[in-house]
């Protein structure tokens, strides 16, 4: 059975699109599936760096697309997480040297081999975002609570929608503190704009910055909330579509539970 | 039950602008007069300036009475005019009438632009007439068109009715809250303060643009007739 391409975007940059493609991708792996995730963010590679493997690049997919290399020669496995494959972008490239056609014929390749293909997307609405659309199956949209992100998102889905892609959304870094002081938008905000289907909430967490730093997979931390939701959105992508949608709440479980006992409000 | 075959000397109406008397005139004229006289001062300040039409229905002449009680409702309730009905009913309705047998709208080739759902950020939608949008209007789009705009939704974009110089055209949206608008030539920025979700429409005034409650001012309302566009 052939895999599927899911194209990872935002039209905004910084929202968090290389953050949730490495954790996705790593949460994919953890359940079992063999993934490959793709940085398609031609000349501004950083998806190696987040993953930790910078120092073990040899090809990219500029060289895979142009046919100097096999994509098995390309991608790097990771030695953390069985089954999961890293194609890292050019840094010395810019991203007019790929083709749409090129590309769409090695996603069919990556298709092939892998049970998910997981494309980071470069910000942005030009050749770049093109080329990382064009072989996809799914897409996912990411967007912060914030104007001009959604702006951005809104902006994207509706180009999704004229290639026949049915986008779904993430909302990153929810502050459920300041969304209940009304400082912030609320996922309901976001959704009543895009008015396209869930995949998942990931509340802001301090250790993504961390994860990010040291190129440690946030998914492997069990006490990052960011990482558990990622894995939520993976296993829901995965087949496990009724798992319900947690919305990030800044109490914890616990005094949640016992309010509910004694009767008080939130 | 109103029980129109009774025989009271004196019926009252309410007809357009005025009202519409209809007389038994086999009743002594005094008799007709005081019953006149009862329910005129019911109707209050309503009788000031109103038009009353005097009915003897099939009865023929009694122009004497039809004058004495003309000047009465003059004199006594300052009503603007008395008149006999018209032999035939009003030309204007008889025209309406026909229009509505030739339901003129059958054969009507509609310019109108209609579209169901969500108008998103960088969306342009140009109509040479009148749009009607049947779902929101995200911010950062675009609408531009020749007529009216309707949205029947939440209408958040850049607007723009009655391109080029058309300044009789109208934006409604049931949750209004564009980012601009323009009417014909004239331009205004939305506003964010007080937004509350009601219906309401945009619409050139002493050449400014002016937010209206649709449920309090249907500009719709006045048309007497329903005319295709």
């Amino acid at each position: 059975m052939e895999g599927k391409v899911i194209v990872i975007t935002s039209g905004k940059g910084g929202v968090g699109k290389t953050t949730a493609t490495s954790s996705i991708g790593a949460a994919l792996a953890l359940e079992g599936k063999r993934v490959a995730i793709v940085d398609m963010d031609i000349g501004l590679r950083n998806l190696d760096v987040v993953m930790g493997l910078e120092n073990r690049i040899v090809f990219n997919i500029v060289d895979v697309v142009q046919g100097k290399c096999k994509i098995s020669q390309a991608a790097i496995r990771d030695r953390r997480i069985p089954n999961l494959f890293l194609i890292p972008a050019s840094q010395s490239d810019n991203k007019d040297v790929l083709t749409t056609s090129s590309v769409e014929r090695v996603a069919n390749q990556l298709r092939k081999e892998f049970d998910y293909v997981i494309m980071d997307s470069p910000a942005g609405i030009e050749k770049g975002f093109e080329n990382s659309i064009v072989g996809a199956n799914e897409a996912l949209v990411i967007c912060t609570p914030d104007v001009s992100a959604v702006r951005d998102a809104d902006r994207v889905i509706g180009i999704l929608y004229s290639r026949s892609l049915t986008p779904k959304l993430i909302v990153n870094r929810i502050e459920p503190a300041r969304v209940e002081r009304g400082e912030m938008l609320s996922h309901e905000d976001v959704l009543e704009v895009l008015s396209i289907e869930l995949a998942g909430l990931v509340p802001l967490d301090e250790r993504v910055l961390i994860s990010s730093n040291t190129g440690t997979p946030l998914v492997l931390q069990n006490d990052s909330k960011a990482g558990q939701a990622f894995k939520r959105i993976a296993r829901r992508l995965n087949g496990e579509a009724d798992l319900p949608i947690e919305v990030p709440n800044h109490r914890s479980s616990m005094w949640r539970k016992i309010s509910k006992t004694f009767g008080f409000k939130k | 039950m109103i029980n129109f075959d009774s025989s009271a000397p004196v019926r009252l109406k309410g007809v357009g602008d005025g009202f519409w008397i209809t007389l038994d005139p086999s009743h002594p004229e005094n008799v007709i007069k005081s019953e006149i006289d009862k329910l005129f001062k019911n109707l209050k300040h309503l009788t000031i300036n109103a038009s009353v039409v005097i009915d003897v229905k099939d009865a023929k002449g009694h122009d004497d009475l039809i004058e004495n009680i003309r000047s009465y409702l003059i004199n006594t309730f300052d009503v603007a005019k008395v008149s006999k009905p018209t032999e035939k009913r009003s030309i204007p309705t008889e025209r309406i009438r026909q229009r509505d047998l030739s339901k003129g709208w059958n054969h009507h080739r509609s310019e109108v632009l209609m579209l169901r759902g969500r108008v998103r950020s960088g969306q342009k939608i140009e109509a040479r007439k009148h749009v009607v949008i049947a779902g929101d209007v995200n911010p950062g789009s675009e609408i531009r068109a020749g007529g009216d705009v309707i949205v029947l939704g939440r209408l958040a974009g850049k607007v723009h009715a009655g391109y080029p110089k058309d300044e009789t055209a109208m934006i409604f949206a049931l949750e209004f809250k564009p980012t601009q608008v323009k009417i014909g030539e004239i331009a205004a920025a939305g506003i964010n303060e007080d937004f509350c979700a009601k219906p309401e429409y945009a619409c050139v005034e002493d050449d400014g643009i002016v937010v209206k409650d649709y449920m309090k001012a249907n500009p719709f309302r006045k048309l007497p007739w329903p005319e295709a566009v």
